[in-house]
């Protein structure tokens, strides 16, 4: 922290840049002018170009052949995570993150199962409404729904929805152990186990 | 000795009645001591112990739900020492709860999470070795055994407010469990009562459960439009599915004051679904111009009652509401002896009555309210209670004391037997008297079937009892001898202390009945039938020709057996039209239909109080604020009883007009959960009668209708009467509900 605090920029290395005084008489703008017009500047820079071509030091991404890396707690389209141990889904279909979200975009329909469990029947999110605020994922119980790295939901109508099937993680996902956990807002902190108490007898 | 005792609850003085609990007193008082069996409207269950409370020289904890209080003793209910045993109770009920509150139905409205909140349970020093439980289902509802905490509430309901009877605790330590009482699987009549008390999620609705969570259900208040007990319920709606409008999601009451029966717990989607459109309007407001007549049913609302009075008087159309009518008769003789227009009693008056006589209902299946009402009468005051009825009823035998069988049609002879027996000693006028010495009582006797013991047994059981009502129910409205019928219970209501209820039959018959000028139906051309046959339909049922809101898609108020207004509000939106649209073009004027509340009659006993003045709620002390109840109108007395005549007879193959449980009308035949019996239940005896065995279509003709049904033989049944359904059919309503019928197979 000490490098932050000191706020003397006159130390460290910082220097003034040399730049000419601005022309303030009518000949003056002129000759800057002229000088600017023939100096070659432009080819400087198609110079650099030039160069970089024959080099092959190519620094572009060709989206959208080609992507960048997103920050593991980036907040995009949802994610319905698996359970590690069975490979259900870890949803139980509280209904806390269509209660708390603020934009009012989330949309869901549980029922009683064969099994007499709580089902989730029907889940959507608008996403031409979601404000990709994450409360969601911070209120969900069960770390269940998530934010992902999938960032492009283009769409030709302002109503654009994804369902609870498109955000659920594929079951040859799990088996191929490659479920990825979310980092950001909502997710367990590290060293969690070490803080978590044993239910419900005394400790 | 005083009635009233002064005691000292935390240093405040207090008072109680006679038979009140400390815990009363204290509820009364504002002061708050926590529990978790106790519900107000059954005697004390005392299995929480969380009530407890310290008295000054008293050693131990006292039970402040069921000690009453001595004169002058200190209650505490604050200690250290209550703290610590309470939290321990908590502790306890919280031993092996399944953690699963996220998708629990309770969602919050938890009662066990509220104490376990409040007394800050941090730990558990308990444990306990974990059972298998199987999760039940017994139809509408569901049962959790391992969330039970076994309050008791459940089975304290089911047994002393509703007279079922039909779960019991299993007792068993730690396994203790609820099941159904003597069977394999619960067989009650689904009033869903044991669903409103539970606490926690063991005891759900079936149909409900893991659909929706508490806080996402908008609350409606309004008023159960099935029966005319008038029940007071919340319709609870949200969305159904995605994109969808919303819809009723369930319903529930004010169960620590107030009960609901099955029909109003889980009937309530019978609002019309479809739409009505532009053309059809336009047709309907033709139709109402070229009207002769106007035939409606008794379901509706007190405004469109009086918006039909009102074209009546406009257009000089005829109203047909036989229901009504008969209705209004029978309550017109009723004040021409009494005096007034209302008759005396209320629901309140029979669950607090020692002394019940009901005659001419089924009461059970025809108002589950009344019925609640006599077995808390029965169970809390010890009541006799008089059923005299054609047909015995087994839901009715764990609450009756006295079964009084007498025939069919004899209902004027057994009313005159009775006011013989009542007014022995009173002091009736000369022509009262005169009319009680000339009965021929050995014909009535004979006719009648009731015999001269079971009065005398009445007059015996009656003698020590104080708060005493008679009930008539609605087989006597289309009686031949429906007058004198009316005038005979008038008579006994004005010469005894007996307080008078008298069950109208549909939700509002009493309220169309005090509004409408109603004349007798005939068989003519153009008629408009609003909710009801006609040529033009307008109904809020299938098959109309316009559309209209159900009960539960409008706004508007209907008259209980209470005498009591009371207001509907609207819970599903109707997308159409109402009743008040088309006769604004006819030209009435009014711009809302509930602008008709505050111009309702007077004459009746109406108050001109706006619709949006109404209130709906009890209170916290389980006051009604519901409403208003309608002024008492004084009418003239000039009626005079008639000497009894020639009782009818009914042999043969009998049938009784008799709705199955929970169901009601052709709204209730709309609703998906509640089961749909048609058939025609009778005894074996009935069966040898008619030449008919279980399981055989049959060919039904009465009156002038012919209906087919299956036949069902019912055990529980006795004699030769069978009872025939009418929600799934069309009746006419001014025939007597016991009808010669003949019957014939059909292949």
């Amino acid at each position: 922290m000490e490098q932050f605090n000191n706020r003397n920029v006159a130390e460290g290395g910082y220097y003034l840049v040399d730049i000419e005084d601005y022309p303030t008489d009518g000949w003056g703008k002129f000759k800057r002018v002229v000088k600017r017009s023939f100096k070659g500047e432009l080819f400087v820079g198609l110079w650099v170009v030039l160069r970089e071509m024959i080099r092959f030091d190519i620094h572009t991404i060709s989206y959208p052949e080609e992507k960048m890396p997103i920050g593991p707690r980036y907040r995009a389209i949802h994610e319905m995570k698996r359970l590690w141990e069975s490979d259900t889904e870890r949803c139980i279909g509280c209904g806390l993150c269509e209660k708390i979200c603020i934009s009012d975009c989330i949309r869901m329909d549980t029922k009683i199962d064969e099994e007499s469990r709580k089902e989730v029947s029907e889940y959507t999110i608008n996403l031409g409404r979601c404000i990709f605020c994450g409360y969601c994922a911070e209120v969900c119980p069960e770390l269940a729904i998530t934010h992902g790295g999938e960032y492009e939901n283009a769409s030709d109508q302002r109503e654009h929805f994804v369902e609870y099937a498109d955000m659920l993680t594929p079951l040859d996902t799990m088996k191929a152990n490659a479920q990825k956990e979310f980092d950001g807002f909502g997710a367990i902190t590290p060293h969690e186990d070490e803080r978590v108490k044993k239910t419900p007898l005394s400790y | 000795m005083s009635k009233i005792i002064n005691f000292k609850i935390d240093g405040q003085t207090v008072e109680a009645q006679k038979g009140e609990t400390i815990l009363q007193v204290a509820r009364k008082n504002d002061i708050y001591i926590p529990t978790m069996c106790y519900i107000e409207k059954t005697s004390a269950c005392a299995s929480c112990r969380m009530c407890v409370v310290e008295a000054e020289g008293v050693d131990g904890f006292v039970l402040s739900c069921n000690t009453p209080p001595t004169e002058g003793i200190e209650i505490t209910t604050n200690t250290v020492a209550l703290e610590e045993e309470r939290v321990n109770i908590m502790k306890l009920y919280d031993v092996n709860h399944p953690l699963e509150c996220g998708v629990c139905d309770k969602s919050g409205e938890c009662d066990l999470q509220n104490k376990t909140l409040e007394f800050n349970v941090g730990q558990q020093n308990f444990s306990a070795k974990d059972q298998q439980r199987k999760i039940e289902h017994w139809g509408l509802i569901n049962y959790d055994p391992s969330l039970c905490i076994m309050c008791e509430k459940c089975t304290h309901v089911c047994n002393e407010v509703i007279g079922d009877d039909a779960i019991d605790v299993k007792f068993g330590g730690y396994g203790s469990t609820i099941i159904p009482k003597n069977a394999e699987t619960l067989d009650c009549t689904f009033c869903g009562e044991c669903i409103a008390v539970c606490p926690v999620g063991a005891l759900v609705s079936s149909d409900f459960q893991y659909s929706a969570n508490a806080w996402e259900l908008s609350r409606i208040p309004s008023t159960c439009a099935h029966c005319s007990a008038g029940c007071s319920l919340e319709y609870e709606t949200r969305h159904h599915g995605i994109n969808t409008e919303s819809t009723i999601h369930r319903v529930k009451n004010n169960f620590e004051f107030t009960s609901l029966c099955g029909a109003g717990r889980f009937g309530f989607d019978f609002q019309n679904k479809s739409v009505s459109d532009n053309a059809a309007f336009d047709k309907a407001v033709e139709a109402l111009k070229n009207a002769n007549a106007i035939r409606f049913s008794s379901i509706i609302t007190n405004e469109e009652a009086q918006i039909l009075q009102l074209l009546k008087e406009k257009l000089d159309v005829k109203l047909f509401n036989e229901d009504a009518r008969k209705f209004s008769e029978f309550m017109k003789a009723y004040s021409s002896v009494s005096g007034k227009k209302h008759h005396s009693g209320s629901l309140d008056a029979i669950k607090q009555a020692d002394g019940i006589i009901i005659i001419g209902s089924r009461i059970a299946t025809d108002n589950p309210g009344v019925r609640y009402a006599m077995t808390t009468a029965s169970r809390h005051n010890g009541a006799k209670i008089v059923y005299a009825h054609p047909i015995e009823d087994v839901l009715m035998q764990n609450t009756v004391t006295q079964f009084m069988k007498y025939e069919a049609g004899s209902e004027e002879g057994v009313l005159a037997l009775l006011a013989n027996t009542l007014l022995k000693n009173a002091d009736v006028d000369e022509a009262t008297r005169a009319f009680l010495d000339d009965l021929d009582l050995g014909y009535i006797e004979a006719e009648s079937n009731v015999g001269e013991d079971e009065l005398l047994n009445i007059t015996k059981t009656f003698a020590r009892t104080q708060n005493r009502v008679l009930i008539i129910g609605s087989d006597v409205f289309a009686h031949e001898s429906a007058q004198n019928i009316a005038k005979l219970a008038a008579t006994i209501e004005k010469y005894t202390d007996f307080s008078l209820v008298i069950i109208p039959q549909e939700v509002n018959t009493l309220g169309v009945s005090l509004i409408c000028d109603l004349d007798i139906d005939e068989n003519i051309s153009n008629v408009v039938g609003y909710n009801a046959d006609g040529d033009f339909i307008i109904s809020a049922l299938e098959d109309a020709n316009l559309s209209v809101g159900a009960l539960n898609q409008q706004e508007g108020t209907v008259v209980s057996i209470d005498n009591r207004l009371l207001p509907l509000n609207v819970a599903v939106e109707f997308k159409g039209t109402n009743l008040n649209e088309i006769v604004k073009r006819v030209g009435l004027e009014k711009e809302n239909t509930v602008d008709y509340t505050e111009v309702l009659p007077s004459s009746s006993g109406f108050q001109a109080v706006n619709f949006d003045s109404l209130e709906n709620f009890l209170d916290k002390y389980g006051n009604d604020t519901r409403g208003y109840i309608l002024d008492e109108v004084e009418t003239l007395v000039d009626g005079t009883l008639t000497a009894v005549a020639d009782l009818a007879e009914f042999n043969g193959t009998v049938i009784y007009h008799s709705n199955p449980v929970l169901q009601f009308n052709s709204f209730t035949n709309t609703t998906k959960q509640l089961e749909r019996d048609t058939t025609l239940r009778g005894s074996a005896q009935f069966s040898a009668a008619a030449k008919i065995v279980d399981g055989e279509k049959i060919e039904i003709s009465f009156g002038t209708s012919t209906i087919t049904r299956v036949f069902k033989l019912d055990p529980e049944l006795k004699g030769t009467v069978a009872l025939n359904p009418t929600f799934d059919i069309n009746v006419a309503a001014n025939e007597y509900k016991f009808l010669k019928s003949k019957i014939v197979r059909t292949i």
